[in-house]
């Protein structure tokens, strides 16, 4: 028995300083080549204090998993504290259960803090009573995701952060430059105060303005020392590509007419109400929602009517609209996408905005054999794992409400239908990336149903043609719409459009201006190259 | 160093020998065992259901486990073993319950719980069962008794041999800043004689040790106790450990040193805030850094004894006199 001990002891011994030992402890995961050469830097270079800054969909988690995974194989760490977004808690304890085989907990009641290793959202630890608690510990690791909410000083993140107790410490974050080159500097005296001198020294020596830093060089080399970024499209990643199909679709009379009188119907009522937009909105989607499924418009109207006084003339026009619901006998969008799953033959996620086309649809297909589970954000943690379990196996259709938050990961799935499409490009990002992420194998197919001479073909054109958004790589979006939203939220401003125009001429004519607007930005960031050299070169 | 999934076999057959499990299934990819209660004790985690048996003296149901060293080449085994059984007309498709099926089309075989369910697990380098195999093992042989047995013709029995007494003790060194190295030294003193040997574990190797003491032999009388055979061991280690290379603690110095500065340049404008509030919160602010840094870079080195034990030997045997 004490001879086993021994030889177990010793195969578990590190004999070395410099060698990765963690490879040999996860069986199940082979990390990229990126991901095992950042780690070996933040460990035998950096000792273990780094931001860890790689675009999205590179693997920060894995790499910080990594990480503390070879510090708790050598002994160095058994005490950790992990700080993550309220959604992500219950993703990165699986991750770091299944794919490393750390026993990490979520936090979920006063006494979980005294587990080892803790997951918990930033927002819970910086309450009371936890925060006393966590500030009287010390902690021999600290993981940050999604550190860039730190990079304001004053908030009670950052002075919460700045108080706790570490020995190593990662912060992750895909975009370290936000707007302001001190909201790195802050970050960095988060880690390592005083690698870039001194507040007032910081400021002389490498910025010009809020956005462009001097002495490149000399900051790039200090930078290098704490942070590490890799880059898509350089170097070992090849994502796959993308290709996009656009079905334009006519409606049939029936639908077509149903379609012309919601449209009048809410063009009147924006008259009627002389101009007021923040009363409009549910008005907008209802002519979404006509173009999506007539189950969904259905379920807005009657809610609709719902509010209104009983006397109202409002209810008669919106019976009357119900009325040419009820003569729609066939949903064209639906037949099309039936026609393009069985072509397909392949698993297919199919996206929509709307519950009740959700709903449509899941009977839809079961009546022609097809196997399909929804997905929504209502969903609990538990019956999401089984819906996509579901997906994983026997069933061939995914129907979707929701793509963005806690992340759905679809690697094995490389069709997707876009029902309808969101206005915000930000979500329609969302959705490819469930898809189209690190371990896609295959090249992304997607396809996007849109009906002809509704609001819907203006959107497809201007997401499709003004922006590239379905073939662009990510991560620039992001920076290009928070430039734009400077003034007003793209969703708004599409509404605005929509309600405002009278013609179709016009809505094309805004909404082109609007796409010049987003390439202009996109073509100033291009030419904007210094922040952007300095994020190329750091990788 | 990483071990071979034939070598976690071994590792794990020789605990659950030890422990007198109760091996089911066999083949070189898998072992299925029923736990014998020690076993059970130590590695299920189950410490209110032992208690239960004991208070209640009720029957103890140990857990039974399906360990798979290789997963791959256990599949392709299973797969072997239940196609010839699919194609012998009309049979259900595998993961079908055999009876149900036949009424329902569809039945998928329920779990089986309770006594008689047989857990898979697969065991690869670095899962926690093996860890825990492990610390098990270290757990329960942390203290040993040992006698050599003689060779059966070699020594004549009319007269008593006499047997030195050993006391070894395997240690483990630790040698950490920020980053860390490990060895582990295996010393033995023969308590008769005061010598001490290093790479004892080498020693043990080709003899045969027992727990009973043999016939016709007998124990050399010990000259030292048992603490100050310990301590000598322990001054021994140290002297040994004092010739080794430490440039890497020379390294972990300067590297602290180093960061130390940066701190202090960084607060030194910091601490000449006029509040007097805020320049303690700043004062206590600058100490944590430094006691992190000081925590992360000092170098250390740890020693602990893993396992230990009296080794009854003949003195004979090559190399130890």
């Amino acid at each position: 028995m004490s001879r086993l001990a021994v030889k177990g002891e010793e195969s578990r011994l590190v004999t070395s300083f410099e060698e990765l030992q963690c490879l040999k402890h996860i069986g199940s995961l082979s990390p990229l080549p990126h991901q095992t050469d950042t780690a070996r830097r933040v460990l035998f270079e950096m000792s273990g204090r780094a931001i860890l800054a790689d675009e999205v969909g590179l693997g920060k988690t894995i790499e910080a998993g990594l990480i503390l995974k070879e510090y708790l194989v050598r002994g160095l760490v058994s005490k950790v504290l992990i700080l993550v977004p309220a959604s992500l808690v219950l993703q990165w304890v699986r991750e770091l259960n299944s794919k490393f085989g750390i026993p990490a907990i979520a936090q979920k009641k006063v006494y979980s803090w005294g587990n080892d290793i803790v997951v918990a959202s930033m927002d819970t630890a910086k309450r009371d009573p936890h925060q006393e608690i966590l500030l009287n510990e010390e902690y021999d690791m600290l993981i940050i995701d999604e550190a860039h909410k730190l990079k304001n000083k004053k908030t009670t993140n950052y002075q919460f952060i700045q108080k706790l107790r570490k020995k190593y410490c990662l912060l992750l974050t895909a975009t370290p430059v936000q707007n302001d080159l001190s909201e790195l500097f802050n970050l960095i005296t988060l880690l390592k105060p005083g690698q870039l001198g001194r507040q007032g020294d910081f400021a002389a020596n490498f910025v010009v303005d809020k956005r462009r830093p001097k002495n490149q060089d000399q900051l790039k080399d200090e930078l290098a020392k704490v942070m590490i970024r890799n880059r898509r499209g350089e170097g070992p990643v090849k994502f796959t590509k993308r290709t996009v199909r656009n079905n334009l679709l006519q409606l049939s009379p029936d639908e077509q007419s149903l379609y012309d009188g919601v449209t009048s119907f809410v063009k009147d009522q924006y008259q009627a109400s002389g101009g007021n937009l923040s009363s409009m909105l549910s008005l907008v989607t209802l002519q979404r929602e006509v173009c999506s499924s007539r189950d969904a418009v259905f379920v807005t109207l009657v809610n609709l009517s719902k509010k209104l006084p009983e006397d109202s003339p409002l209810r008669d026009r919106i019976w009357e609209l119900v009325h040419l619901i009820k003569a729609i006998k066939a949903n064209t969008k639906a037949e099309k996408a039936i026609e393009l799953i069985q072509n397909m033959n392949e698993k297919v996620i199919v996206f929509t905005e709307y519950r009740a086309t959700q709903e449509y649809l899941l009977n839809y297909f079961r009546d022609y054999g097809l196997v399909s589970v929804p997905y929504r954000g209502g969903m609990n943690r538990g019956k999401k794992d089984w819906m996509m379990d579901l997906f994983r196996g026997k069933a061939q259709v995914m129907i979707a409400t929701e793509a963005g938050g806690e992340g759905i990961n679809l690697q094995f799935c490389h069709h997707m239908i876009n029902f309808d499409l969101p206005w915000n490009p930000m979500r329609v990002e969302q959705r490819i990336g469930r898809v189209h992420r690190l371990g896609q194998s295959n090249d992304v197919k997607i396809h996007n149903l849109s009906t002809k001479g509704t609001i819907e073909e203006h959107i497809l054109n201007l997401l499709h043609e003004k922006i590239n958004m379905f073939e662009m790589v990510i991560g620039g979006l992001d920076v290009i719409l928070e430039r734009l939203e400077k003034k007003e939220s793209i969703e708004k401003s599409l509404y605005k459009i929509m309600l405002e125009s009278g013609t179709d001429e016009e809505i094309r004519h805004k909404l082109s201006s609007l796409g010049d607007s987003l390439h202009h930005i996109k073509e100033e960031l291009e030419a904007d190259s210094i922040p952007q050299q300095l994020r190329e070169e750091e990788a | 160093m990483s071990l071979t999934p034939q070598e976690i076999h071994q590792h794990v057959l020789s605990y659950l020998e030890a422990t007198e499990c109760q091996i089911m299934e066999k083949s070189p990819h898998h072992l299925t065992v029923k736990l014998s209660p020690q076993a059970d004790k130590m590695l299920t985690n189950r410490p209110y259901y032992w208690g239960f048996v004991e208070r209640t003296g009720a029957p103890a149901e140990t857990l039974s486990f399906n360990f798979v060293f290789d997963p791959p080449a256990y599949e392709e085994l299973l797969q072997r073993q239940t196609t010839p059984d699919t194609r012998s007309g009309t049979a259900p498709p595998p993961g079908q319950d055999p009876v149900l099926s036949r009424y329902y089309g569809s039945a998928p075989l329920l779990p089986v719980l309770g006594p008689g369910r047989v857990q898979r697990e697969d065991i690869i380098y670095g899962s926690r069962r093996l860890a825990q195999i492990w610390d098990a093992s270290r757990e329960e042989g942390r203290c040993l008794y040992l006698f050599e047995e003689p060779d059966a013709e070699a020594r004549p029995k009319t007269r008593s041999a006499a047997l030195d007494q050993w006391l070894g003790v395997c240690f483990k060194v630790e040698f950490s800043c920020d980053l860390k190295r490990e060895e582990l030294h295996f010393l033995a003193i023969s308590l008769s004689r005061k010598t001490i040997l290093s790479g004892f574990d080498k020693q043990l190797q080709d003899r045969k040790l027992s727990p009973r003491l043999p016939e016709y032999v007998h124990t050399r009388p010990a000259v030292l106790t048992l603490s100050e055979a310990a301590s000598m061991l322990e001054n021994h280690l140290i002297q040994q450990l004092s010739g080794l290379d430490y440039t890497w603690a020379n390294q972990a110095r300067i590297r602290l040193a180093e960061e130390l500065a940066i701190i202090d340049s960084y607060y030194e404008d910091l601490l000449q805030e006029p509040d007097e509030e805020k320049k303690s919160a700043i004062q206590e602010q600058y100490q944590n850094r430094r006691s992190e840094m000081v925590w992360q870079y000092e170098p250390k080195i740890t020693l602990s004894a893993l396992t230990s034990g009296l080794f009854h030997l003949y003195s004979s045997g090559s190399g130890l006199s």
